[in-house]
């Protein structure tokens, strides 16, 4: 298998730019590192509490890996499994995640629309898309969140408010001072849906 | 399987290279955006996070590069992410705070004149205050000061260091709460105390301060109030007065208000915020106030450039007309649609101490055409040969500027 790989990595590096390189590289690390058995085999989690990887920018993946690395970020078992990869590395597969397609987890559970309404009108009050951008795509550092999975959504908001996760700014903390646990419960539900 | 796999991964990562359209939004100001009302500002301006990994050095924007006849740039050291407020210590190794990636770094020089770095220090939250005092090397991060005794004798081998986090009792916040470490000529440390937002009513006896104490960390003094945020100062090199780069506030307008430049002639007059930035009384404080109230800018350094680190040029290997003049890092502007600063600026001062002029001295990080920078410079030092460090955050290296006939 990583036989046919390294064949396949050979014969189209020349002619694939930079980016795709890359790309090809982090397939091979995640693959070898196993990070697809957490977050799925294409980047969309069906675990609980770990989050979808697919489609989320180059530049999220990469600083948050760093952050992990060093211990800056507490979030198990992260830590530990990024120790010891290289900056190079990191950015291949940074580049292999935001290659695969976004979308939501086979297990996403149906849509509440009082929640869903809820929700919106929580993130239009908040200004979510003004970062996140309208569809929630993200850029830069700033992830995607569309048809991420509700369960990390709410625990990684719940965070941010209560101060647990530092990121590479301190946006998302001023963003969820002080919001109570069932606004946080229709955001994270919100974002799921879409 | 693998191979659709790696056929897909290609071609979405070309797509992924066609740009995105960025829709502004219209809504009612949540509590983060509190002073933002008004001003006109695109509002998806958001800060530019640096880069973390290693930028090879061959990467690095060193033709970019443009100073003033008879100055010349190097690369004094690379492949140090987040590299930004610098000490040198009694031999010569350059010590170098982060924020982001929380790692103080050591940089020493190889006898072939190249120079080598070490990761000294990681784990630390914000660790931006950097100084040497009688060969311990003092760190402050976010409500933490540390003390590494015969630090240059243990490079190799820091250790923990001394927990003085207790004796200095700093605020707790970690918005604005970086700090800027200086020596004073009176053996005092010197720092500041940002405000935990962008404008709000806070205790002006707790924050936006500049503060000294001595290096056991007692006998707290206010030096300044009324300074919003401070990350750099230093000390007139004649006089011994205080001067200190001070940061305006986020989303008043594109050319408002300015930076300033604060220089601290009785320890514990008024600077003015969250009221005034010099005559402009910010319509977003608390209360109004009589600008005349309060100590006027020695100079303004122009709106949104975040003039951070500032030296006194007291080398002597930089022409005459340099001496006593600071030198100035704007790390660059994100709360403007078109950037500004990502330069080195001269404030130009008199035999009294007054400006008489700001001029560019480092250039070229800018580009205007495209709207985009290179590099944004944070922190000058002069080392003792009077050559200018220059460490630039972005792309993580220490650019070294000589002269020469
Ligand atoms: C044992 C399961 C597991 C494995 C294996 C694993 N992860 Fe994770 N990962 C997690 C969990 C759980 C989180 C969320 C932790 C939290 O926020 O509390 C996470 C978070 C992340 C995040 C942050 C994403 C975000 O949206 O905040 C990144 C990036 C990431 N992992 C990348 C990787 C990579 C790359 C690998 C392979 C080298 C990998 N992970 C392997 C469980 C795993
Ligand atoms: C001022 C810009 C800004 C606004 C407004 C904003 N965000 Fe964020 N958001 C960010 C940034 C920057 C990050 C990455 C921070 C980090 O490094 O941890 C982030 C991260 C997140 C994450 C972590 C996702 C992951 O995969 O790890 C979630 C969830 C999130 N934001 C949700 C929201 C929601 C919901 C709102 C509206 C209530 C919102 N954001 C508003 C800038 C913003």
């Amino acid at each position: 298998m990583t036989r046919v790989w390294l064949l396949a990595a050979a014969l189209c590096a020349a002619a694939l730019p930079a980016a795709a390189q890359d790309a090809i590289r982090g397939a091979a690390l995640a693959e070898a590192r196993g990070c697809g058995g957490c977050h799925g085999p294409a980047g969309r989690s069906a675990v609980e509490l770990v989050p979808s990887l697919a489609g989320q920018p180059a530049e999220f993946i990469t600083l948050q890996m760093i952050l992990l690395r060093e211990g800056l970020r507490q979030a198990p078992p992260m830590n530990q499994l990024a120790q010891g990869l290289e900056d190079q590395q990191v950015e291949d597969l940074a580049a292999y995640y935001a290659s695969l397609p976004a979308g939501p987890a086979e297990d996403r559970a149906a849509r509440d629309a009082a929640l869903y309404a809820r929700g919106q009108a929580l993130s239009a009050q908040m200004n979510c898309g003004v970062c996140h951008l309208p569809d929630f795509s993200g850029r830069n550092q700033i992830p995607h969140l569309a048809g991420q999975r509700e369960d990390f959504l709410r625990h990684t908001l719940a965070q941010y408010r209560d101060s647990q996760r530092r990121g590479t700014d301190t946006n998302m903390n001023a963003v969820m001072y002080n919001v109570p646990d069932d606004a946080i419960a229709a955001l994270a539900h919100f974002m799921a849906q879409q | 399987m693998i191979r659709q796999k790696i056929i897909a991964a290609g071609l979405l990562a070309a797509l992924a290279c066609l740009p995105g359209l960025a829709q502004a939004q219209q809504a009612a100001p949540p509590a983060w955006a509190i002073g933002r009302e008004g001003s006109g500002m695109a509002a998806t301006l958001a800060p530019h996070a640096p880069r973390l990994t290693v930028t090879p050095r061959d990467q690095l924007p060193l033709a970019a590069i443009r100073l003033p006849p008879g100055f010349h740039a190097e690369i004094y050291a690379h492949g140090i992410p987040g590299a930004r407020m610098m000490a040198e210590g009694p031999n010569g190794t350059v010590f170098v705070g982060t924020r982001t990636i929380g790692r103080v770094y050591a940089i020493t020089r190889n006898a072939d004149g190249t120079t080598r770095t070490r990761t000294l220090l990681q784990g630390l939250t914000q660790p931006n205050g950097i100084a040497v005092l009688n060969g311990s090397l003092y760190v402050i991060a976010i409500n933490k000061v540390l003390r590494f005794d015969n630090i240059e004798q243990n490079l190799d081998n820091p250790g923990s260091g001394v927990d003085m986090t207790a004796a200095f009792g700093l605020p707790p916040e970690e918005h604005h709460g970086w700090k800027f470490l200086a020596l004073g000529p009176d053996g005092r440390l010197y720092t500041n105390v940002g405000v935990p937002c962008n404008i709000c009513d806070f205790n002006r006896d707790t924050h936006a301060l500049l503060v000294s104490f001595k290096p056991d960390g007692s006998d707290r003094r206010i030096e300044a109030r009324g300074v919003r945020n401070s990350v750099g100062m230093d000390h007139h090199p004649v006089t011994g007065e205080l001067w200190a780069t001070n940061n305006g506030r986020d989303w008043a307008g594109n050319d408002i208000p300015n930076d300033t430049l604060v220089r601290v002639r009785r320890s514990g007059e008024d600077h003015g915020f969250p009221y005034c930035v010099g005559n402009w009384a910010d319509p977003g404080a608390p209360a109004q106030r009589n600008c005349s109230e309060f100590q006027q800018p020695a100079a303004l350094l122009g709106p949104h450039v975040a003039a951070l680190g500032m030296r006194f040029y007291d080398g002597t290997m930089f022409p005459e007309a340099y001496r006593n003049q600071i030198f100035i890092a704007r790390r660059g502007s994100w709360n403007r649609e078109r950037l500004n600063g990502y330069d080195v600026m001269v404030a130009k001062l008199d035999g009294q101490g007054n400006v008489t002029g700001i001029e560019p001295f480092l250039q070229g990080f800018r580009d205007e055409a495209n709207n985009r920078f290179l590099g944004r410079p944070v922190d000058v030092q002069v080392m003792r040969d009077g050559s200018l460090l220059v460490a630039e955050e972005q792309y993580g290296a220490v650019y070294r500027i000589t002269w020469r006939q």
